[in-house]
């Protein structure tokens, strides 16, 4: 690639998807649909900002992939997570890492958490109108102008919707949307949004056979974010291990009966 | 019938250099270094927001002198070519000399086949790592590239500059020593420069991909005390 010089005009500004096709560097996806999905991963609000939890399965017709990441750092104060076509899915995080980051230095300045979840509308859209690979993402953030946590949920159309309670993609999404309906509240802690957020998981696992739950033979366990003032942090491998090994310490007193006081 | 005179090649050429040249002139001196553990960039600025120094990449960061909008114009196809660069390959396949050689053979057409020269020179500087050395390469109006060691200036008063700062130390020093010659430098013996009128940029390892980062007057401050 030459040195990409634009005249006033034709100028794609700071948005990297714009040069990216201008330029050709962004082929228009193909279809086909036997590729790997990606699924089920949670975001729950708390007093000091967000939680997210995801489990770490890529299913095609058997197990694809048993510890693929499906949340990562948009930037520092935000998070992308991807639900559908795990290729389509770890594409759609690298163009919106690079676009969020392009945009940074070619203007100086960070885009709001609202233009980022804008921004995604229209890629959504693109791809999942024009393949059949379809990607359902989710935006997880701190604001920095508003000081709080926010999540945006998408629709297949690329519709960009907020959510003040929680949020949930992929095909866990009935039983672990149940198990934060039954949970929620508004005035939650983290370590109780972060317990909750896990046990929606734990379900999601239990009832969807895409979905991975804790794999104590192998030691791998669901990831953990928090969006709060101090950015994305991931959480410990140790301490998904811990949450995730008190839920099927109580499932297994309960001998696998998901309600009462062993909840 | 058209009025065509004709002009020497090399008359056309020192020309357009000195041109080019009067153009650079006009704007203030960068000086741009490498200390201890890292490259710093600093620019005698007075605007707060137009800025001379910016970050390309991860490890790569761009200093202008001369007009602002070609120089700025640069920037941003600096960024785009690297940005586009490490989204098809790979973040490690993002390399200075690449786009120091782009710069230069822009910056060589426009001198010899564009409207007018551009009035600016750069510099592209790469902060090294495991696979990769530290660099700085400074480009002049007319394309020429050079690979500086230790140490580079742009600008008019690109030689004065440099002799002071020779004289003020040699070697890798510390970035609070580094930066107060490359002001000193700048400023001159019969100038005092105030420390809003800098601008600092500073490539340097803290454990994340990017390494740019911006400093402020109170951090500008902090160093020099």
């Amino acid at each position: 690639m030459g040195l990409p010089l634009f005249d006033a005009q034709s100028d794609p500004g700071p948005s990297f998807v714009r040069f990216a096709e201008m330029s050709g560097l962004a082929l228009p996806p193909t279809s086909s649909d036997h590729s790997a999905h990606a699924t089920t991963v949670v975001a729950v609000r708390y007093a000091d900002g967000v939680v997210m939890v995801a489990d770490r399965q890529a299913t095609s017709y058997y197990v694809a992939n048993r510890d693929i990441r499906k949340i990562e750092a948009a930037d520092r104060y935000s998070a992308l997570a991807i639900s559908g076509s795990a290729a389509r899915g770890i594409e759609f995080i690298r163009l919106a890492q690079l676009s969020f980051e392009h945009y940074e230095k070619m203007s100086d300045s960070s885009l709001s958490l609202e233009g980022k979840a804008n921004y995604l509308s229209p890629l959504i859209q693109r791809n999942n109108l024009t393949t059949a690979l379809v990607v359902l993402p989710l935006l997880a953030g701190w604001d920095l102008a508003h000081q709080r946590g926010r999540i945006f949920e998408y629709d297949g159309a690329g519709g960009c919707y907020e959510r003040h309670d929680f949020a949930v993609i992929g095909s866990g999404t009935p039983f672990a949307d149940s198990t934060l309906r039954l949970g929620y509240r508004p005035d939650l802690e983290r370590d109780d949004a972060l317990a909750l957020a896990a046990l929606a998981i734990y379900e999601a696992a239990d009832n969807d056979p895409s979905t991975g739950g804790p794999d104590f033979v192998r030691n791998i366990f669901p990831m953990i974010v928090t969006l709060t003032s101090e950015g994305f942090r991931e959480l410990d491998r140790t301490v998904s291990e811990g949450v995730f090994r008190s839920i099927n310490d109580r499932r297994s007193e309960s001998g696998g009966v998901a309600g009462g006081a062993l909840r | 019938m058209s009025n065509y005179f004709y002009v020497a090649p090399e008359q056309l050429i020192k020309d357009r250099a000195e041109f080019a040249q009067k153009g650079i002139a006009r704007g203030r001196s960068i000086v741009a270094a490498i200390y201890d553990v890292g490259v710093v960039l600093v620019a005698e600025n007075p605007s707060a927001s137009l800025y001379k120094i910016s970050e390309i990449y991860d490890r790569i960061a761009f200093a202008g002198v001369g007009k602002y909008n070609e120089f700025d114009r640069l920037r941003e196809a600096g960024i785009r070519w690297a940005d586009g660069t490490g989204y098809t390959y790979s973040r490690e396949d993002v390399d200075a000399r690449a786009l120091a050689n782009y710069y230069a053979q822009h910056l060589g057409d426009m001198f010899t086949e564009g409207q007018k020269p551009l009035e600016v020179e750069i510099l592209v500087a790469q902060l090294g790592n495991k696979f990769r050395s530290t660099k700085l390469y400074r480009i002049a109006y007319e394309g020429t590239i050079s690979d500086e060691e230790n140490f580079a200036v742009l600008g008019g008063d690109a030689e004065t500059i440099k002799e002071r700062f020779a004289a003020l130390g040699v070697g890798h020093l510390s970035l609070g020593e580094t930066l107060k010659n490359a002001m000193t430098a700048l400023a001159g013996p019969d100038r005092v420069v105030p420390v809003v009128d800098f601008e600092v940029g500073v490539l340097e390892d803290h454990g994340d991909r990017r390494t740019f980062s911006r400093l402020d007057d109170p951090e500008i401050a902090r160093l020099l005390a």
